[in-house]
């Protein structure tokens, strides 16, 4: 759920826009480094990010019987890491924008902060942290996709909220509205979203483990394993 | 291709420089977001659809098809504002909120036909390649341009694997539904990946030096247009805030 253009007052918009700059510059550095140092990777990051704007358009069924799109900052996180994804999903989301009237040039900033920052990190985060516990690979993408998905929407939620207060009970109240309407719904589309990219992930492993190789995923060698949290986590 | 990249290839003001469309609805876009909703949001909404559906020639039933998705979020988005959480009883109808919800509804809706005057009449390809002259590293855009390409083919591809999947039920019960699903999802990552090697390739035989760079339409900027639109962005500033106070 991208925050629709003109929805958020300027200041707000332009406050977001501040508190993002920084992971995309970063994210951007990081890009041109790579670039420069391998320009054939220029074309991996191209393959990287037309993936994740398809991904996010495919119709996932939820348990409520509606359909919804993956936010596919879970799988790009994991795949991509968060500093690439900062500024692919900028990039992702500023072509949403204008290829699709979703979101919107002034909210740019508010989306790009909770889609392609605070959501890829805590991914990245869960994910790290689940492997470092012992758990499986399975276990790891299903909990950092649902997780990165469900903080997608907590922060959509209180931006709205600090934008537009409640009248009796501030912006505590005003959480708890948009809240129970863009988060707590999320909860079915989080846990879809989960799954599916546990059985992306599993079939990539299959069909694809030089490319997971590449990317750092798995570690290199004839049974193409997972890589442990260490090597993950470098 | 999507609707409105089709819509941005085939409008009148397709030939225009990308900088004297950006000038106009983005200016239009400050006004939306920066004047007071009252008048603000009619005036600003109203010349936006005016230029789309007029000059720019674009079909109301493209600019309609286009709001649809972004209009659910707004009115869903606006809802909670004429509730009011907490006291008793806990949760009520809030009766001040209705004019917040209406001066944020009409804003909103300004702001996506300023958004659409300039995703309508500009492909993105026209403006990616630009983006240089505005501080953008050419690494960034080179990354965003080759992005813009395959995406297209990516989304060919997994209308191509749902039909066949949907040919062959596969989307009969929930189990085959996300098996599909994940087919597709591991589809348009081989293919978006297969590409970009079969690319690196064709380009290595070629000579990469790590740049590429495409010739960029040579478009002059009219200057006519450019004034008329900083006169049209002062008669909308001053409009509306003369209406508000006419109207106060």
């Amino acid at each position: 759920m991208h925050i629709a253009e003109g929805y958020l007052p300027p200041l707000h918009a332009a406050a977001w826009t501040v508190a993002a700059a920084p992971f995309v510059v970063h994210g951007a550095r990081a890009v041109v480094r790579r670039v420069r140092t391998d320009p054939d990777s220029k074309l991996l990051l191209g393959a990287a990010g037309a993936f994740s704007f398809v991904l996010s358009a495919l119709k996932i069924p939820s348990v409520t019987g509606s359909c919804s799109h993956p936010t596919g900052t879970g799988l790009g996180a994991v795949l991509f890491r968060p500093p690439v994804m900062a500024l692919l999903g900028t990039i992702v989301l500023f072509f949403q924008a204008t290829l699709l009237a979703h979101g919107g040039l002034t909210t740019l900033g508010a989306n790009v902060f909770s889609m392609a920052v605070v959501g890829p990190w805590v991914a990245y985060g869960v994910f790290v942290l689940t492997r470092r516990l012992g758990g499986g690979l399975a276990l790891g993408v299903f909990l950092a996709a649902a997780l990165g998905d469900l903080a997608t929407y907590c922060v959509t939620s209180v931006q709205l909220a600090l934008a537009f207060p409640d009248a009796a009970s501030g912006v505590a109240g005003s959480i708890a509205k948009f809240g129970s309407i863009f988060a707590v719904t999320q909860i079915p589309l989080a846990i879809s979203e989960g799954l599916l990219t546990v059985l992306i992930m599993r079939l990539l492993i299959r069909v694809s483990p030089a490319e997971l190789t590449r990317l750092g995923v798995l570690k290199p060698g004839p049974a193409a394993a997972p890589v442990t949290v260490k090597e993950a986590g470098a | 291709m999507l609707p409105l990249d089709a819509v941005a290839y085939t409008n009148r003001w397709r030939p225009r420089h990308p900088a004297e469309k950006a000038f106009l609805s983005l200016g239009l876009l400050t006004c939306a977001v920066a004047l007071p909703p009252w008048p603000g949001a009619p005036v600003v909404g109203v010349v936006a659809a005016m230029l789309l559906l007029g000059p720019a020639g674009v079909a109301p039933r493209q600019v309609w098809r286009a709001m649809k998705v972004p209009l659910g979020f707004v009115t869903v988005g606006s809802l909670p504002l004429l509730v009011a959480v907490g006291g008793t009883p806990w949760i009520r109808f809030e009766p001040t909120g209705v004019p917040l919800a209406l001066q944020l509804a009409g804003r909103a809706t300004a702001a996506l036909l300023c958004l659409l005057l300039f995703a309508a009449t500009t492909p993105l390809a026209d403006t990616l390649p630009r983006l240089n002259r505005l501080g953008v590293p050419p690494a960034i855009t080179e990354v965003s341009a080759l992005m813009y390409r395959m995406l297209f083919l990516l989304l060919e591809s997994v209308r191509t694997v749902r039909e066949a999947q949907a040919s062959r039920l596969g989307f009969r019960t929930w189990a085959t539904s996300y098996r599909s699903l994940a087919g597709q999802g591991g589809a348009i990552f081989v293919r978006a990946f297969e590409r970009a090697r079969r690319m690196e390739e064709g380009l290595a035989l070629r000579g990469y030096t790590g740049s590429l760079r495409v010739e960029v339409e040579q478009r002059p900027v009219s200057q006519p247009f450019v004034v008329a639109t900083g006169v049209l962005l002062v008669v909308v500033v001053v409009g509306t805030l003369t209406l508000r106070r006419v109207l106060a």
